[in-house]
């Protein structure tokens, strides 16, 4: 189970997450929605670790990660795989060596700087390839391929990293339709055969009404809504989104990235 | 991972299981070339552990004279060489910089677009980027005597090329999207450059300018050595007598002057970018 405690972050005066407390189980499938400045990005960041809280814990089975530091702190990011909205690749590295980012962290420095790696794990790196459909991209520099494609490599890094959470910062956002219902589908996959929670940013509440079995709302950095996606109703949508989202969203299509 | 998990990886992908060896082996063997050809290159020149076993123990003694700095009683006049160096840098890059700008407008190749226009116009750019700073001031020297006129000539020529193609790459990298966004609301040549282009340049091209007036304070002192004035024709007075003292006062000095300078540069251009 991962857990929130309090958690808080502030940058200068403004509190992007203020006092969040929540618990997830395995293999709930959690969307989180919320104007742009909400805290959603800040939030799944601080699970990773990629900012640290100013106040409040981060439990994961119980352990508290957001304590940890150095080796065991790499560690749990490898087991907290990240998948973003830019995919976040390296665009002058070829696919298969984006995907074996996946498992650097607990290789050996030394072979790893000159990347060479076992051919298990680069078999692995295939074979999850595969599962997405870009095993034929395997030797092409990930910099070359469609927006969609990348984020599927993403993806297939997020699985070498044997998640034990996956957190998802709008993983579709800069995606066409087919692609969003090709990364969605990866990643309700993901929750269901590895019995993993996955957290995903969206902006598009029909995607999380569609995939998400759980839905947050956040608002100035605190959460208003925890619920079911069919307890969504528009008084509560007038609170996270503000009035003219409340008026103006019925019949509730999607919301506007910012 | 079965072997029949392997087999399948294999078969999907095969290069991407196994790299090639043949390209590791390659490129291990060019990396053996050049190391060899730099020990090779090293000896022939005369940079070995003898050469320099020889000339420290010289060394040692110019480092010992040089404690502790002493500004001889001239310092005054140091200081004012060394403003006069710095007048020579400023003065040199702005030439530059005024020469260099419609150079580098032509040498882009977005405005224009004739290759062959384009390759010869870069060529002769080459050519005089070939000479170097120290030429050119020996040949203004000469011609126009002893003195700070022939080092600002001198570096103002030496630095045109460099500024023009640093300009007109500035140029061709600049993001075409505004100037389509101007074009499509109807807006006139010129109305594009000024809105769509300039505000994209204009940090640009002052930064490498700045970055041109700081590397040109330093090489303005090799120029005072061949005569033309400022700092380096004091060090130069000095090294010549054996004067170490002063000369490692100077340097000082003038290390304090670059790290100044460097350090208001590199404040601008990060305000510029």
């Amino acid at each position: 189970m991962l857990e929130l405690q309090g958690v808080t972050k502030r940058f200068g005066d403004t509190v992007a997450v203020d006092n969040v407390s929540l618990a997830c189980r395995r293999g709930e499938m959690v969307g989180i929605i919320g104007r742009s400045g909400a805290g959603k990005s800040t939030l799944l960041r601080m699970i990773n670790r990629l900012s640290e809280p100013d106040a409040g814990k981060i439990l994961w089975e119980s352990r508290e990660v957001s304590r940890l530091r150095g080796d065991d702190l790499r560690r749990w990011r490898r087991r907290c795989a990240m998948i973003f909205q830019q995919f976040n690749l390296c665009p002058r590295l070829d696919v298969v060596t984006n995907v074996l980012v996946g498992v650097v962290a607990e290789r050996p420095l030394g072979p790893t700087l000159f990347k060479i790696f076992p051919a298990a794990d680069r078999a692995r790196a295939v074979l999850e390839l595969d599962a997405l459909d870009m095993a034929h991209a395997a030797l092409q520099r990930a910099g070359t391929l469609s927006g969609g494609q990348q984020q599927r490599v993403a993806i297939a890094r997020a699985m070498l990293q044997d998640p034990d959470v996956v957190l998802a910062d709008e993983p579709v956002a800069s995606l066409d339709p087919v692609n969003a219902e090709v990364v969605m589908e990866a990643l309700q996959r993901i929750c269901h055969e590895r019995n993993v929670p996955v957290l995903v940013n969206l902006h598009s509440l029909e995607i999380a009404r569609t995939y998400c079995t759980r839905v947050i709302a956040m608002a100035k950095g605190a959460v208003v809504f925890d619920g079911p996606p069919q307890g969504l109703t528009p008084a509560v949508l007038e609170r996270v989104y503000g009035r003219r989202a409340g008026r103006t969203l019925e019949p509730l299509p999607a919301v506007e990235a910012a | 991972m079965t072997p029949a998990d392997m087999d399948q990886a294999l078969e999907l992908s095969p290069r991407a299981v196994r790299p090639s060896w043949r390209d590791r082996v390659l490129r291990g063997l060019i990396g053996a070339l050049a190391l060899a050809a730099l020990i090779a290159m090293a000896v022939d020149v005369g940079v070995t552990p003898t050469a320099l076993a020889a000339g420290s123990g010289k060394l040692a003694t110019f480092l010992r004279a040089m404690i502790p700095p002493n500004a001889g009683g001239e310092l005054v006049r140091i200081v004012r060489a060394l403003g006069e160096t710095f007048a020579m840098a400023f003065a040199g890059t702005v030439l530059a910089a005024v020469a260099a700008l419609p150079l580098g407008v032509f040498g882009a190749k977005s405005v224009v677009p004739q290759p062959l226009l384009h390759f010869g116009f870069r060529r002769v750019l080459d050519m005089f980027r070939g000479v170097p700073a120290l030429v050119w001031a020996l040949i203004f020297v000469a011609a126009f005597g002893l003195g700070p006129f022939g080092g600002v000539l001198a570096l103002a020529i030496a630095d045109v090329p460099g500024l023009a193609k640093l300009y007109a790459e500035a140029i061709e990298n600049c993001d075409e999207k505004p100037l389509e966004g101007l074009r499509s609301a109807g807006a006139a040549p010129p109305v594009v450059l000024r809105y769509g282009l300039l505000p994209q340049v204009a940090p640009l091209m002052a930064s490498q300018t700045l970055f041109f007036l700081e590397s040109n304070f330093r090489n303005a002192a090799v120029l005072g050595i061949v005569g033309a004035g400022g700092i380096g024709f004091e060090l130069e007075e000095r090294i010549r007598i054996f004067a170490f003292d002063e000369v490692a006062f100077i340097v000082l000095l003038y290390v304090v002057c670059v790290a100044v300078l460097d350090t208001i540069s590199q404040r601008l251009r990060a305000r510029l970018a």
